[in-house]
């Protein structure tokens, strides 16, 4: 399934736990007016779907029990006091709203969360990424050792003909790696042009 | 025996940049106070406090608090573009009063202290750009004022044009009042794109409409211009060159209904044969009218009972049958495509086939959903074979 744009909100699926009966009133109307299906919650009680989004009442801060869900949350503030920021931040919120709540300010709210939810889960998939290739960054070493020996090249001679070779196998140079120095051998593409 | 009298205030700017417009909206809401005023049907009278805020911004704050704090209205008619109702909105919100917002708008706004009477996006970009789209070009060359009007209805034709694979050839922008045109112009006579949308807003609109046309003349192109707020008393100002515009709108004074015939008649006889209403003037009327009549029917100005009786209760306009939606206090109203002519008319090529629900947050829309499907079946379609862009 393609990405959503973090615009298109109909058919979403929001959980909401307000205390406050006239600011849950205002969210369930911008909801409706927005295509949001929203789902009222209160601590304890047991959530039977996969919410896309969580509004949290910072009144309702702590939770008892860790809030568990990958979906974004959307804080609402009573107060500006550090002390309730920090209850706020276990949540790790992707946005928040400033309670009294107006219908202003709810659906940008709601977009913001959903595109920083988005952008987040694309730099943890980069991290990882990004540590795997740190983790194999002692097999390229050791592969370029390798070619280096059986070769009779320099360092940066030895990691071009490992990378061309990678290239020319449609393999990356971790996997190459991970073969010569598994192996023992120097890469097959490398002793044919030699 | 005196009716009671209602104090309503009206904010429209008589000067500055949109003044034209701010004059229409006052011309066509005191028609409406007036008639209000001598009917029978109304137990009680408008009391008009008018303010002009000259089309300084943070005057329509000032003017708004007078309006409030000294004359103490509860339920304000006026402004006209987003950033002056924008204004507006934190003291009317703040205060619970009613503010009745005639002006087509962007969208993205849903204040339980306003009614908008004018149209919403998906009543006036989206059959503009669909119809250019289907029967026009899909490469599209966009130029308006730099404020946020254009910048989303620029984001609203990009993402419908994309859809459909077409390209936004460029988005140029002007400041407000900006007469400075020149370069705009060339640049479409240097690269003739197959279509111009203009989004410009009052005096910065005429020039260029003027300075567009008179080019296009001399190197002998004809590349047809939208518009999705030109309207009569424009087309007076513009001349001769204003024909040709195709433009969308909830309405025209060409609209062959009763009631827009002797609305039309008796504004030419209070204002002048020469003279005629505009789409936001006839919206400013209709907001006179719905206000009166949910008063009326309120039997209070509390502004919860007004707005209560405000939602659902159907007004035949001259534009036709309307209605606040009270999911969303925006107006239910009927979407136009027409095409200015020489004699400063419209000639209305297509009209939805009913009244559509307003749709502020553009949550309905699919951009890739094939044009026109929920509108064209009888009366005209936009993809009638018969029909031609009049030059």
């Amino acid at each position: 399934m393609s990405k959503l744009s973090s615009f298109s909100l109909r058919g979403r699926k929001a959980l909401v736990a307000i205390k406050d009966e006239r600011d849950a009133s205002i969210v369930r109307r911008q909801f409706e007016r927005l295509g949001i299906d929203s789902t009222a919650w209160a601590p304890g009680q047991a959530i039977d779907f996969a919410p896309d989004v969580t509004l949290i009442d910072d009144e309702l801060l702590p939770l008892e029990a860790p809030f568990l869900g990958h979906c974004p949350v959307i804080a609402l503030l009573g107060t500006e006091t550090p002390s309730r920021l920090k209850l706020v931040f276990d949540l790790d919120p992707a946005s928040f709203l400033v309670k009294p709540l107006r219908s202003a300010g709810i659906y940008a709210a709601v977009v913001m969360a959903f595109e920083r939810n988005e952008r987040t889960n694309d730099l943890k998939q980069q991290i990882l990424k990004l540590e795997q290739r740190l983790r194999s960054r002692r097999i390229v070493l050791a592969a370029v050792l390798q070619v280096m020996h059986s070769h009779a090249l320099a360092e940066p001679a030895a990691f071009a003909l490992i990378r061309r070779a990678a290239m020319e196998q449609r393999k990356t140079i971790e996997e190459l790696s991970a073969e010569i120095a598994a192996k023992g051998i120097p890469p097959r593409a490398a002793t044919n042009t030699l | 025996m005196t009716k009671p009298s209602v104090p309503v205030g009206i904010i429209c700017s008589q000067s500055g940049p949109y003044q034209a417009m701010g004059r229409e909206i006052l011309k066509s809401a005191m028609m409406a106070v007036d008639e209000i005023n001598n009917q029978a049907e109304f137990d009680f009278s408008i009391a008009a406090h008018v303010r002009d805020p000259r089309g300084i911004i943070s005057e329509y704050h000032t003017v708004c608090d007078d309006l409030i704090r000294n004359v103490g209205v509860e339920h304000i008619i006026g402004c006209y573009t987003s950033a002056s109702r924008k204004q507006v909105l934190p003291i009317v919100e703040r205060t619970d009063r009613l503010l009745w917002y005639p002006a087509r708008y962007e969208g993205f706004e849903c204040s339980d202290n306003v009614i908008y009477v004018g149209a919403s996006p998906n009543h006036n970009v989206l059959p503009l750009v669909r119809y250019v789209l289907d029967n026009l070009s899909r490469e599209i060359f966009c130029v308006g004022s730099n404020y946020v009007w254009t910048w989303e209805t620029n984001r609203v034709t990009r993402e419908l044009v994309s859809a459909a694979e077409g390209h936004i050839l460029a988005e140029r922008l002007l400041e407000l009042g900006e007469s400075a045109v020149g370069h705009i112009v060339d640049e479409i006579i240097r690269r003739k794109p197959p279509i111009v949308f203009n989004t410009l807003v009052g005096s910065s609109s005429y020039d260029f409409i003027r300075a567009f046309r008179a080019a296009a003349e001399t190197a002998s192109l004809d590349i047809p211009m939208l518009s999705c707020s030109l309207c009569e008393p424009e087309l007076a100002i513009v001349g001769p060159a204003s024909a040709g515009c195709i433009t969308s709108s909830a309405y025209f004074e060409s609209i062959q209904l009763s009631e827009n015939r002797a609305f039309v008649a008796r504004w030419k006889a209070r204002y002048g044969e020469d003279s005629s209403p505009s789409v936001d003037g006839q919206s400013a009327y209709v907001a006179v009218y719905l206000l009166a009549r949910a008063l009326q029917r309120a039997g209070t100005s509390d502004i919860g009972e007004v707005r209560r009786a405000a939602a659902g209760y159907r007004y035949n306009s001259p534009q036709g049958p309307v209605w606040i939606d009270g999911s969303n206090n925006h107006c239910v109203l009927t979407p136009r495509l027409a095409v200015s002519n020489a004699r400063g008319q419209f000639d209305i090529f297509w009209e939805a086939d009913a009244p559509v629900k307003p749709d502020p947050y553009l949550t309905q829309l699919d951009v890739a959903a094939p044009t026109f499907r929920e509108t064209s079946k009888g009366g005209t379609s936009p993809n009638a074979p018969h029909l031609r862009v009049v030059k």
